[in-house]
């Protein structure tokens, strides 16, 4: 748990309580990113989130809030178990798909990047709790790529694995660099073995000098890809989800008082709201009550 | 496998701390810091989890995610409230109100099987870690919404909201494929379909 002195001193008084709430569950946060060279949540972490220096973070901040860069170390996904590409939306790649990250989509090309050459580069994971057994793959924009369009996974192509890591906090590898001019990007999965289907995911910018840039961005427009949300490919088991038949549907305004028929029975809204999948009325007592 | 040092050493307690504050986090640095200890929880707890939930059809990761979401869900409550009496449009305050309602339904129900089952209501501090944890949201969080400038209100809450219900997405995702219990695995659905929904809807809002 990270109990940040801004914060703190703050509003200690008022945080109080819900420090105390908060407190039994929150400490081991497993999880890291690319130090060297820094992934996008690594730089605009390292920037500040609450007020970051760069263009391109500052946009990824007004695109998706600040908590994705406090969060810098957890851009992963529970469900991944090596299914990277398909529940990861071409165009989503940096985000590991998840609306929490959709800042580090923004496709720019302005995005602080580190200067390399072809050749070995020594790389640098940072590891704020490291899970033993893992496999880390890195992968780099093929040539041409273009940082003002979105990312692709067919713009990438693999460097290497390490398979079966055991990362400490900070683990250097040594990959060789392919030739490249202008800006590439290097892509990581760090896919854990044992214990959990949980994956991380970054993306660092980085500069091979003497590159023909693509013309300056035409500022992407900072609305993030709002993407419908990819549907979880991993099914739970199907609650009463599909159609049990009845008047009430999602998408809807309820007024309090208001009467719907689901699976057949009947319910009566207890409180205004628009209803949505998974709030259905026998799920949902706060909302529904059964007549 | 994980390291209780490296964690501890991030867990340092910064000087500015007040007097109250210190005394809990030296709290937890002990309770949660003492690398036998968390690993005397976890095997203790996994053990009667094992023992219990083999009789009665759950397993560690049902248990794990009850535990986690109670948290997670009743910081989702507090976030929620934040939205009552601000500067925000109908729509958003209708749908934050919503949200605290039923999370907070959602969280008695989930105590209560923890209760059932004779597990404790939350997790040993480094447990999640083993299971993939996603950290529950900080009162860090609750402060940076709380204290946002009128104007930026709204923006600051859904933004917060919106990491918020993707993390719950993804605790309940990890159920999915971990869980045991049938009517775990059915709840963890709904809070997937539902935590879902929210986000698309507040992205639109967002965008809107």
């Amino acid at each position: 748990m990270y109990v940040r002195p801004k914060a703190a001193t703050g509003a200690a008084a008022l945080m109080l309580g819900s420090l105390l709430a908060v407190i039994p569950t929150t400490p081991a946060q497993a999880h890291g990113s690319m130090s060297n060279p820094p992934s996008r949540a690594y730089v605009c972490k390292t920037e500040g989130p609450d007020n970051p220096k760069s263009a391109a973070c500052k946009a990824a901040v007004a695109a998706g809030g600040t908590q994705a860069f406090y969060d810098w170390h957890e851009v992963s996904r529970l469900d991944a178990g090596g299914r990277h590409r398909e529940i990861i939306p071409d165009g989503q790649l940096c985000g590991a798909g998840r609306d929490k990250y959709r800042g580090l989509n923004l496709a720019r090309t302005d995005w602080p990047a580190t200067r390399v050459s072809p050749g070995p580069l020594t790389i640098t994971y940072h590891a704020t709790a490291p899970h033993a057994n893992s496999n880390f793959e890195f992968y780099i924009t093929k040539p041409g790529w273009n940082p003002a369009q979105p990312l692709r996974w067919s713009d990438l192509e693999h460097i290497r694995t390490f398979n079966n890591q055991n990362p400490g906090t900070y683990t250097n590898w040594t990959i060789n660099l392919p030739q490249r001019s202008g800006r590439a990007l290097i892509y990581s999965i760090w896919q854990r073995v044992v214990g959990s289907e949980e994956a991380f995911y970054t993306c660092s910018d980085v500069d091979f000098g003497g590159g023909s840039n693509p013309s300056p961005t035409p500022t992407p427009t900072v609305t993030p890809t709002v993407t419908p949300t990819p549907t979880p490919t991993v099914t739970p088991t199907p609650t009463p989800t599909s159609q049990p038949g009845g008047t009430w549907a999602p998408g809807t305004a309820y007024a309090a008082g208001v009467r719907v028929t689901y699976g057949g029975a009947t319910y009566q809204c207890r409180q205004a709201h628009t209803s949505l999948t998974g709030w259905e009325p026998p799920n949902v007592p706060a909302l529904w009550q059964r007549l | 496998m994980t390291r209780p040092r490296a964690e501890c050493g991030a867990r340092r307690v910064p000087p500015a701390l007040p007097v109250a504050l210190l005394a809990v986090a030296a709290l937890v640095a002990v309770g949660g810091c003492g690398a036998s200890e968390g690993r005397w929880a976890r095997e203790a707890m996994a053990e009667r989890a094992a023992a219990a939930g083999a009789a009665r059809g759950f397993n560690s990761a049902d248990v794990m995610f009850l535990q986690m979401m109670v948290v997670h869900n009743g910081q989702g409550v507090e976030l929620a409230r934040l939205a009552r009496g601000r500067e925000v449009r109908e729509e958003v305050g209708t749908l934050a109100a919503a949200i605290a309602v039923t999370q907070e339904a959602e969280t008695a129900a989930m105590a209560g099987r923890l209760r059932d089952w004779g597990q404790p209501p939350t997790a040993p501090p480094d447990e999640h870690a083993a299971h993939g944890g996603m950290p529950e949201t900080a009162a860090r969080e609750i402060a940076s919404v709380a204290d946002a400038a009128p104007a930026d209100f709204e923006r600051t809450f859904l933004n917060m909201m919106i990491a918020h219900q993707d993390d719950a997405a993804q605790l309940a995702r990890a159920e999915a494929i971990a869980g045991l219990h049938p009517e775990i695995r059915e709840l963890a659905g709904r809070i997937d379909a539902s935590r879902t929904a929210q986000v698309e809807r507040m992205l639109e809002l967002l965008g809107g």
